[in-house]
């Protein structure tokens, strides 16, 4: 479902599930409902997402209970349902009807609200062909709450494929056509060679002159499926390097390695902003040894005079009523959450356009976390760092596995946004 | 005694203690006040005495040593300076000296005193090794090569502080330079041999042939004992005891001191080369060794040679034991039982029998004991079970009761075994065999009857090594005796022996026997090890099922977990551990 259709149904949560209500779930057991608790007394927080998505693929309805119990789902107690839970180990609890009204009562009288969920989005993560399997949080998150997703690279962007899904996640591309801009300092090494030449074979076979060219082509297309209605979730440096290859409109940001030619000594200067989702008025990283891209990241951690210490980041209050689409992207059973490192780490405030919501900060420092906003009629999302679960994640580090993090509030925040395009509400302000 | 009368005589013993310390004076009063922590009476005391003698060396090392707890080693400053005042000659003063300007973080100072204690020291090492290790403390690896070069260039010789020097080299992942610094050190101070090879050995996989080249250079016997431990290290026993062989001196204490050094790093070997490395090792120390030692050494290279697998080897040197002039009482503990030990391993258990009577005085009874079980599973494995329970006899410890459980379980005796495992309880052996009983107990608890011989000739014939007639013996039992009754755990076990011969049909067929309703304690573990065959096999679909049939149908069971895991990484949820 594209953010259009979420919008159009404004109002349409009133409709919210109801025991008496039309359409309702039939009744499979004496209890009709499962509660699934997302506070600390569920057993897989990251499963139950996947619990959900695939009762709304089977065609089924559910609600989100923000702020309710850490953000907890509300689904039929159907056999589908309750098997699924119990063979990926989900805690659940059977409702009632007369146990159903008095938290709807609760939730009616405090910070809380509930948000129909109606339709699995049609999950896409772009990522080359080549790309490591666990290489990726996103990709990681969704395996291991079994979300179905389809991988897609730069010839389904560039042809119009992106027009056939809801929601769309980058991670760790470099935009400005890079490498990375692991080039130099790791030359030679046998995943950069294949990198190298598998983006300038693709960009030849698209038809572009640089894969620095090609690249943006593709940060365009990214940004029309926004512009038309379309989730886009980032993480790493896809956040800063989508942006900077954004605003390099006629401008050559890229190192002569990258497209033969130097980057112009004045690229800052003639960034053009406007085109950009989140950032604005940043300061480019001129040298070509240095992997870091601008002054947007705040803790520039492949710069070893600048690079900063990991804190933990605060995830902010929004009010449930008012502010649904921000309430969910934070539902958590916990609000303050450990650093981890990327590429691009976290996102430096001055660099922030003013209408950009901030989702999640660290207190005291010049640096936010967790970002969210609009162009046209979609939403994007970008969440610095690379792995919730590896702070520090090195090249050629052993995978995550994330049964030993069945509770990571780090990558809740993730599953958060591949269900929000689920939910229908009226829109609000954010 | 009333608590008043308790209360009082405290108080009086406090009272003599106070009074005690009250009347020391000098350097005991300091030492004391140190003694007791109370570090800034003591830092106080010792400065006293440092006003009237700057140069009493006890006292000023006790400043230093309590003025570090109170975080204040800088303090120390005034003090050493009028004690250089007071004797300009003195290398203990110096040494503090150097160690309270690293403390205030001045290197030029650190220098300068450094400099001036080699003046009043020429020929020394001492004051450029102390000189480096205060930059070392401040973490200044340039300010300690510094140190340890000029002291080179002034003492005027090519090997001075080279330990030192290697250390540096090595710190800094300069193997190759170490290795020049070690072997320049070793060929001076045989001593650092050990401390050359620990340096060396940590050298990283692609230097490692650049370091063994700089030492084959050096054609000295030093070089040639350093080659020989570093390739035995780095997974070469056998080329390094080459090396060490072809320069062993004549000189048959150093040539012994080199081989148990050489012997030293193959401790633990495990590979059946370094095992056999080891024997050879032992045989050459052997052959240098008066006849007791020699014996031992024959006898322990002999179980090395049986742990590689090398009978002839191990049985060419028992013999020579055997034939040796030395009586066999006359071997050492240690090495009569390793004797006995081999012979048993070695299946010739009348010679061990024979040897266990003999030396057996000389032995203390725990060890005459554990000898006497290693017969008994000896004589088991033989098939021989009335010379076992005969050698066994009435061994009523934990072990011996344990042993008891088994030959009564070989025999058929289920409740016999049963009893005697209880009694044995779960602390026989080591943990692998506790964990083994464990698993037994599981089978033979349902059972009903007393005596189930085939049981009996099956396990006997898991402990010979004989798994198809094991197999064949439990798939029987599971047929005979029903589910709830011993019959699934049977056909569980039947089926991991067939698993675990590379038979996976009969074991699929037989895990499927045992994964019944009726048998809810079998089920879960058969279930979920069908579920990992046929995930094994390829048969992912079938294995999922299998999986997801074990955790809706026994959620409670502590195996649901597992499987869930297994389940998580069959459909690629997580990496494949």
């Amino acid at each position: 479902m594209k953010r259009r259709e979420f919008l159009a149904r404004a109002g349409a949560g009133a409709l919210a599930l109801s025991p008496l209500g039309a359409g309702g779930f039939p009744r499979w057991t004496s209890a009709p409902w499962l509660l699934i608790p997302m506070d600390d007394a569920q057993s897989d927080h990251l499963k139950a997402y996947g619990l959900a998505f695939r009762m709304l693929e089977r065609g089924g309805r559910a609600e989100w209970f923000l702020n309710y119990r850490g953000g907890s789902f509300l689904l039929p107690a159907d056999p589908a349902t309750t098997r699924d839970a119990a063979l990926a180990g989900i805690s659940t609890e059977p409702l009632d009807d007369g146990a159903l009204v008095r938290i709807r009562g609760e939730i009616a009288g405090g910070n809380m609200d509930a948000v129909p969920l109606e339709k699995a989005p049609k999950v896409a993560v772009y990522a080359p062909p080549n790309a490591a399997p666990w290489d990726d949080a996103v990709t990681m998150a969704l395996n291991y709450a079994g979300i179905k997703f389809e991988k897609i690279w730069d010839p389904e962007v560039v042809g119009q494929r992106l027009r056939t899904f809801d929601w769309l996640h980058l991670h760790h591309e470099d935009f400005t056509g890079q490498y990375s801009k692991f080039f130099l300092n790791y030359a030679g090494a046998p995943w950069l060679v294949d990198m190298v030449n598998r983006n300038r074979a693709m960009a030849k076979s698209l038809g572009f002159a640089t894969v620095p060219a090609e690249k943006r082509a593709v940060a365009v297309a990214i940004a029309q499926f926004v512009e038309r209605g379309g989730f886009l979730f980032a993480m790493c440096t896809a956040t800063e390097t989508l942006d900077l290859a954004l605003a390099a409109d006629g401008v050559d940001i890229a190192a002569s390695y990258a497209d033969g030619t130097p980057m112009q000594p004045d690229a800052t200067a003639r960034m053009r902003w406007e085109h950009a989702l989140a950032f604005q008025n940043a300061q480019l990283e001129l040298s070509p040894t240095v992997p870091v891209y601008s002054d947007i990241d705040g803790h520039q951690v492949n710069s070893i005079e600048r690079r900063q210490p990991l804190g933990s980041f605060t995830l902010f209050n929004f009010s449930a009523k008012i502010d649904p689409v921000a309430t969910m992207l934070v539902q958590n059973h916990r609000q303050v959450i450990p650093d981890f490192y990327g590429l691009t780490t976290s996102f430096t405030r001055h660099t922030l356009k003013p209408s950009v919501t901030v989702l999640a900060d660290e207190p005291g420092a010049p640096w936010v976390k967790y970002i969210h906003g609009e162009r046209g009629q979609g939403t994007w999302t970008f969440f610095g760092g690379h792995d919730p679960e590896d702070p520090q994640h090195q090249i050629g580090d052993a995978p995550t596995d994330l049964s030993l993090h069945p509770h990571s509030p780090g990558y809740r925040l993730i599953l958060n946004n591949v269900l929000f395009p689920a939910a229908k509400k009226k829109e609000l302000k954010t | 005694m009333s608590r008043l009368r308790v209360t009082a005589l405290s108080l009086l013993l406090l009272s003599a203690a106070g009074s005690a310390l009250a009347q020391q004076s000098g350097i005991p009063r300091a030492f004391e006040l140190e003694r007791r922590g109370e570090y800034a009476g003591a830092a106080a005391a010792y400065r006293t005495l440092l006003a009237a003698q700057p140069a009493d060396l006890a006292a000023l090392l006790g400043l230093e040593r309590v003025l570090l707890p109170l975080n204040q080693s800088a303090a120390i400053l005034p003090q050493v300076r009028a004690a250089l005042a007071a004797d300009a000659t003195n290398p203990g003063i110096y040494g503090v000296a150097l160690r309270a300007w690293a403390a205030a973080d001045q290197p030029d100072s650190i220098r300068a005193t450094a400099e001036r204690w080699a003046a009043a020291a020429p020929g020394d090492e001492t004051p450029y090794r102390e000189w480096g290790a205060a930059a070392l403390t401040r973490r200044d690896r340039p300010g300690a090569l510094e140190a340890f070069r000029v002291g080179r260039e002034r003492l005027g010789r090519p090997e001075a502080l080279a330990p030192e020097l290697a250390q540096l080299a090595g710190a800094d992942g300069d193997f190759v330079m170490a290795a020049r610094e070690w072997l320049a050190t070793i060929r001076r101070l045989p001593a650092y041999h050990a401390g050359a090879v620990n340096a060396l050995a940590q050298a990283p996989e692609p230097l490692r042939d650049d370091v063994l080249e700089v030492i084959s250079d050096d054609r000295t016997f030093p070089a040639r004992r350093l080659e020989a431990e570093l390739l035995a290290g780095w997974g070469r026993p056998a080329d390094g005891l080459d090396r060490l062989e072809d320069a062993l001196p004549g000189d048959k204490p150093q040539a012994l001191s080199a081989l148990r050094g050489f012997l030293g790093q193959l401790r633990s070997a495990q590979r059946q080369d370094a095992l056999r490395t080891k024997g050879r090792t032992l045989e050459l120390i052997a052959d240098r060794s008066s006849d007791a030692a020699a014996a031992r050494a024959r006898v322990e290279a002999a179980q090395a040679y049986s742990a590689a697998g090398d009978r002839n080897a191990a049985a060419r040197l028992l013999a020579e034991v055997g034939d040796s002039p030395t009586r066999p009482g006359d071997l050492p503990p240690g090495a009569a039982s390793t004797l006995i030990a081999v012979l048993a391993g070695e299946g010739k258990l009348d010679e061990a029998s024979r040897r266990l009577d003999e030396l057996g005085p000389g032995l203390d009874a725990g060890e005459r004991a554990e000898l006497r079980r290693t017969l008994v599973r000896g004589y088991v494995k033989a098939g021989e079970l009335d010379r076992a329970q005969s050698v066994l006899g009435a061994d009523s410890t934990v072990e011996g009761l344990a042993l008891h459980g088994w030959l009564r379980l070989y025999r058929g005796d289920v409740a016999g075994a049963l009893a005697a495992f209880k009694l044995a309880g779960p602390y026989a052996g080591d943990r692998a065999e506790a964990t083994r009983r464990t698993s037994l107990l599981a089978l033979l608890q349902p059972i009903e009857a007393d005596t189930v011989p085939e049981l009996g000739r099956a396990m006997l014939a898991l402990e010979q090594g004989d798994t198809a007639r094991a197999t064949g013996a439990l798939e029987r039992i599971g047929g005979t005796l029903s589910p709830a009754k011993g019959g699934a755990e049977a056909s569980l076990l039947a089926a991991r022996l067939a698993a675990s011969a590379g038979d996976t049909t009969r074991a699929e067929r037989l895990y499927r026997v045992a994964a019944v309703p009726e048998a809810p304690a079998t089920a879960p573990a058969a279930e979920l090890a069908l579920g990992e065959l046929l995930l094994a096999r390829q048969r992912t679909d079938d294995g999922m099922a299998q999986l997801e049939h074990l955790i809706l149908t026994y959620p409670r069971s502590v195996l649901v977990p597992q499987a869930r895991r297994l389940l998580d990484q069959a459909r690629g949820a997580v990496p494949r551990t």
